[in-house]
């Protein structure tokens, strides 16, 4: 029976060409437009908490929200609160603290029908206000030559400096996809370029919430893996 | 299936990226203070201390100065305290213990800390730094006597001359 199969496709492919030149000579013109909905987006970013279920040395949250201005053009803001410990081999080091980063999406992608997909692009202003405690150290005397002559002691008492903050700018690029109504999965990656952080008195801020660790070019990298939800106001 | 490939690939990413990716290449950090040797007759000539040997008090040989032929040596400050006493034995004659001559360094100095970078983290500087010499000594003269701060080894912080 299978075999036949191919054969009967055959059959039709003379009434299909038929079809197609019936409805040419109707010539009727396509009046139906898509619309497409507008409305604020509000989601969380789902990779932070996961992160701090899995590391004991950092928790954190963030709310994202966009809302549609026009067709390609979405105004975005992003809220969270960030806790990281960073260890490194002489400094052992805890920052604390709340961000906000604004700004904006451009879809680059060409939607067909009325599907909601996005290809973004995007830039942010970033803005963190934090708190950065040193909570050990051990002075690096460590020589190649001598080896540790003499010992040195880690000091342990911690040190908090309060009031430390940072700016920066961030280019996003990443996908947005409709998977029910309303409903999305989002995932990006930004670029973050620092403006002015206020470092500790002889110490360096090496993380800031939303910008994540500092790199020494004064730079840093993030992702988000969002899930959000769509109230639509309009249609249009 | 290919969620979960992904989800795995996901954490694999975030994981590495806690992966060390700078090392402290500084070397040293915290300085040495630095001694050269000079003649003390023609006090611009280097002049080599012969069998030259490095400790100080209470402690072992440091392992690069134990029975050297050296013009300079780079000796580390103990950063516990605010003085090292260190004892810098010569022998320019020959092997014998009877011909080794002994001067005894004793560096007086303040401690700062200074932070450098994420990998290399602190480092001590020494302020004030006050030197001496037991009067009876392979060790004629040196200068200078004080120093206001040794934060590099750049160039010999102190000339010995002998």
């Amino acid at each position: 029976m299978y075999k036949y199969f191919i054969s009967i496709c055959f059959l039709f492919v003379g009434l299909n060409g038929f079809s197609q030149e019936q409805q040419q000579e109707i010539k009727k013109t396509d009046t139906i437009v898509y619309k497409s909905k507008y409305g604020i987006r509000l989601g969380i970013d789902i990779s932070k908490p996961i992160l701090t279920q899995l590391s004991s040395t950092y928790s954190g949250l963030e709310i994202v929200a966009d809302y549609r201005i026009s067709k390609r053009f979405y105004a975005a803001a992003e809220i969270g609160f960030e806790e990281e410990t960073s260890a490194e081999d002489f400094t052992n080091s805890t920052v604390k603290g709340n961000y906000i980063r604004l700004g904006f999406n451009f879809n680059a992608y060409e939607n067909w029908l009325d599907m909601n997909n996005e290809i973004l692009l995007g830039y942010r202003y970033g803005f963190s206000l934090f708190d950065q405690t040193l909570n050990s150290y051990t002075p690096n005397v460590t020589n190649l030559e001598n080896g540790i002559y003499f010992p040195v002691n880690a000091i342990t008492v911690p040190q908090t400096v309060t009031g430390l903050n940072a700016h920066w700018s961030e280019f996003i690029i990443g996908i947005k996809v409709e998977t029910f109504n309303n409903f999305f999965v989002g995932f990006n990656v930004s670029y973050k370029v620092l403006m002015s952080v206020k470092d500790p008195e002889n110490f360096k801020s090496l993380y800031a919430p939303g910008f994540n660790r500092i790199f020494e070019t004064n730079t840093g990298f993030g992702f988000n893996y969002t899930l959000s939800y769509l109230i639509p106001f309009r249609k249009k | 299936m290919k969620k979960t490939i992904l989800f795995i690939f996901l954490i694999t990413i975030i994981i590495s990226a806690c992966e060390k990716d700078d090392f402290c290449i500084q070397n040293p950090v915290t300085p040495n203070l630095v001694l050269r040797f000079y003649d003390n007759t023609n006090r611009e000539t280097i002049k080599t201390a012969q069998r030259l040997s490095v400790w100080s008090d209470g402690k072992d040989t440091l392992a690069i100065y134990t029975s050297v032929n050296t013009d300079s040596i780079a000796i580390p400050l103990n950063t516990l305290s605010e003085e090292t006493i260190y004892n810098l034995k010569i022998n320019n004659i020959d092997g014998k213990i009877a011909n080794n001559k002994i001067a005894t360094f004793t560096i007086k100095y303040t401690t700062q800390e200074d932070y450098v970078s994420r990998s290399c983290g602190y480092r001590i500087l020494f302020n004030n730094v006050n030197l001496s010499v037991d009067s009876n000594s392979w060790v004629i003269d040196f200068t200078p006597v004080t120093l206001t701060t040794v934060d590099n080894q750049n160039a010999a912080h102190v000339q010995i001359f002998h």
